[in-house]
């Protein structure tokens, strides 16, 4: 757990928590036990006085010598536990077997209502002694019966009590700070699931934020589908406004240049065609770098690579009457392109369109799956057995900016936009000899990972 | 031959329709879709240019619209959009080409005439009937390789002719196709016309077909 996250201030809090409320606990317990036991020895020294009262008051002598309480503990010396009955003026006249040879303190504090008083002191031996003091008349004569426990035993104890209150607590917060760390994790799994739901929006695998969350960031997943929704609508409109400002352009820079090409030879004529040719590339740069810069929105999208192929080649043989165009219908399996159906259609249609106009007569598209590591790809060949490129055209023609010939009408290869949209998609494009005799196009691009599988519906 | 041009640019409307009447077509014009779709629902041509963005209804809309009612004369899309998506929804919607705005006007001609040729079944931009020779492309007649002199009215009947070689195409079909919708057609200029290109060509190559119309005979 690093510092900053919900988990480890979730866990610490509960720790600080754990402690304060263990530790008053433990005080508390201990408290309330050494309270008992005073009481119990309380209740123990009067019963004593009690015993050693009626003893004295059966006694038919005032000679109180063979007063004795039978409890052994007031037999050995030194040990706190002592009784004594004296008179007021301080005269000893029955003491326990333990005082014998000592003096013991006497207490200052006035007698309550009911004859007794209590205090606590210190005996010879350096005990703290629990004393408590009755007076009494017998026949007459004012009696104080003070009976003594020691203290220190039941310190002793607590002190015991508490070692075992705090082990047993300690090992209780310990419990339960390990639990509290689980549920703290337990508790921030869906938000876990929530990130790597919005990671695969990112990578392009999911259009939308799905599964389901709990209440308290299931209005969270919402939104961030509502925010991908909008985006992506606001996205689309520039794109649109963009491409409706150049689209619309068009019109009038064809006006401009046919006008121009008709009054030919005269300087307006000259100026306006070549501004015309400006104005005309720049749109189109323009148009392909909006469309491209539009890219990164499209997220979780996928088109299948057959159908486009197929597509491509109907259209290109009409438009190409004289070519043949041999299409190796690749089998079921063949992932999906991951990635917009129309950048493919351009990607594609811009090579075939190529090896149309190159061609003498035949041109060959198979796509396969390549498999890299653990990824794979989707290869598209298309070939034609026209007059080829030697190696130097090659690397010309993959550099970015250079148009390889404008003599075939229709511009030169066409090759920028398929480079670009190659990048943006982290694919490639490599121009080779092809076994018909002229260029063979391989075109690598991401596959989507379902492939050609419709989702599985729940069962 | 005829062609139907629907642009609702008046200007660029003005410069196609200038182009191809230099290049020997007979050329209506529409400037919307709704009447685009009328004329070449109605009207008999070799070939249309049709922009895809036009008022009232759209260039594809029209274009689907005449292959629904069995129109097959080739089209020649024109269009501001021109990525392959967009071309490859004008040819399924049976386009038989398209030329990318802004374009050279040389390149729609050279375009068209390869349509044209196309739907007629020549593959080769000259067009041969016994010694006369017709380069399309050129607009130039040669017999025995002696350049020929053509008015372009000549040009035009002599061109459908050998276009539509070894069909008899009759004087209303001529009509149609070599004069725009503004003709007079009750007029004998066909007749005229034919009687002129007689005295330039070697006699026998039009023949005159009974009741039917004129023919240019296979080699």
């Amino acid at each position: 757990m690093q510092k900053g996250s919900i988990a480890f201030w979730l866990f610490w809090l509960s720790v600080a928590w754990l402690v304060v409320a263990l530790a008053g606990t433990a005080f508390l317990l201990t408290g309330l036990y050494s309270r008992a036991l005073e009481t119990n020895l309380t209740n123990q020294l009067k019963f004593s006085i009690d015993a050693l009262a009626s003893a004295t008051l059966d006694s038919t002598t005032t000679d109180l010598s063979d007063v004795s309480l039978r409890d052994a503990r007031f037999d050995r010396a030194a040990t706190g536990w002592y009784w004594v009955i004296r008179n007021p003026s301080g005269d000893a006249l029955a003491e326990s077997r333990s005082s014998i040879g000592t003096v013991l303190p006497t207490i200052e504090t006035p007698f309550d209502d009911d004859n007794y008083r209590a205090d606590t002191l210190t005996d010879e031996s350096g005990n703290r002694i629990r004393a408590i003091e009755r007076r009494v008349t017998s026949e007459g004569l004012p009696l104080w019966i003070m009976v003594t426990g020691n203290l220190d035993e039941s310190v002793a104890l607590v002190e015991q009590f508490r070692g075992q209150t705090l082990t047993v607590l300690s090992a209780v917060g310990i419990a339960l700070a390990i639990m509290s760390g689980i549920v703290a994790r337990l508790a921030l799994r869906p938000i876990g699931r929530l990130s790597k739901a919005v990671e695969q929006v990112r990578e392009g695998e999911a259009e939308t934020i799905t599964g389901i969350y709990p209440r308290e960031i299931a209005p969270l997943a919402d939104e961030v589908n509502e925010l991908l929704r909008s985006n992506q609508q606001i996205i689309e409109r520039a794109r649109n406004q963009v491409g409706n400002l150049a689209h619309g352009l068009k019109t009038p820079i064809a006006v401009l240049r046919n006008e121009a090409a008709a009054a030919k030879g005269t300087p307006l004529a000259k100026a306006v065609a070549s501004e015309t040719e400006k104005m005309s590339q720049l749109v189109s740069a323009y148009l392909d770098r909006a469309r491209i810069a539009a890219r990164s929105a499209v997220v979780g999208k996928k088109a299948d690579a057959t159908t486009v192929m197929l597509r491509l080649a109907r259209v290109m043989e009409k438009l190409n009457p004289n070519v043949t165009i041999a299409f190796k219908r690749p089998d079921a399996s063949l992932p999906w392109f991951r990635g917009d159906e129309s950048d493919l259609e351009e990607m594609a249609g811009n090579l075939i369109d190529n090896a149309c106009k190159w061609s003498k007569s035949a041109v060959a598209i198979s796509m396969q799956t390549e498999r890299v590591n653990t990824n794979a790809l989707l290869l598209i060949k298309i070939e034609d057995d026209g007059p080829g490129l030697s190696d130097e055209e090659v690397e010309k023609a993959l550099r970015r900016g250079v148009k390889l010939d404008e003599k075939v009408p229709g511009s030169g290869l066409g090759l920028d936009i398929v480079k670009e949209l190659v990048d943006v998609y982290g694919g490639s494009l490599q121009l080779k000899r092809s076994v018909l005799g002229g260029v063979l196009a391989e075109l690598r691009l991401p596959s989507a990972r379902l492939g050609g599988l419709p989702p599985r519906s729940p069962t | 031959m005829r062609i139907l041009v629907v642009e609702d640019d008046t200007n660029l409307n003005r410069q196609i329709k200038d182009a191809l009447t230099e290049g020997g077509y007979a050329v209506d014009v529409a400037f919307d879709g709704e009447e685009g779709q009328f004329l070449g629902d109605t009207e008999p041509y070799d070939a249309v240019v049709l922009d895809i963005g036009l008022p009232q209804m759209d260039g594809l809309s029209v274009l689907e619209e005449w292959r629904r009612a069995g129109k097959t004369m080739p089209v020649l899309l024109l269009t501001a959009r021109d990525r392959w998506s967009d071309k490859v929804q004008g040819i399924d919607a049976g386009a038989d080409d398209y030329v990318a705005k802004p374009f050279h006007m040389e390149e729609l001609l050279a375009r068209l005439r390869a349509l044209v040729r196309r739907a007629a079944g020549h593959a080769s931009n000259e067009i041969t009937a016994g010694p006369v020779r017709l380069d399309v492309k050129a607009g130039k007649v040669t017999v025995d390789g002696q350049s020929i002199k053509l008015t372009s009215h000549e040009l035009r009947l002599l061109s459908y002719l050998m276009h539509h070689k070894g069909k008899v195409v009759s004087r209303t079909e001529l009509t149609e196709h070599l004069y725009d919708q503004d003709f007079d057609r009750d007029s004998n200029t066909i007749e005229v016309f034919v009687g002129r290109l007689r005295k330039k060509l070697p006699e026998e190559i039009i023949q005159t077909v009974r009741g039917l119309g004129y023919q240019i005979l296979e080699d």
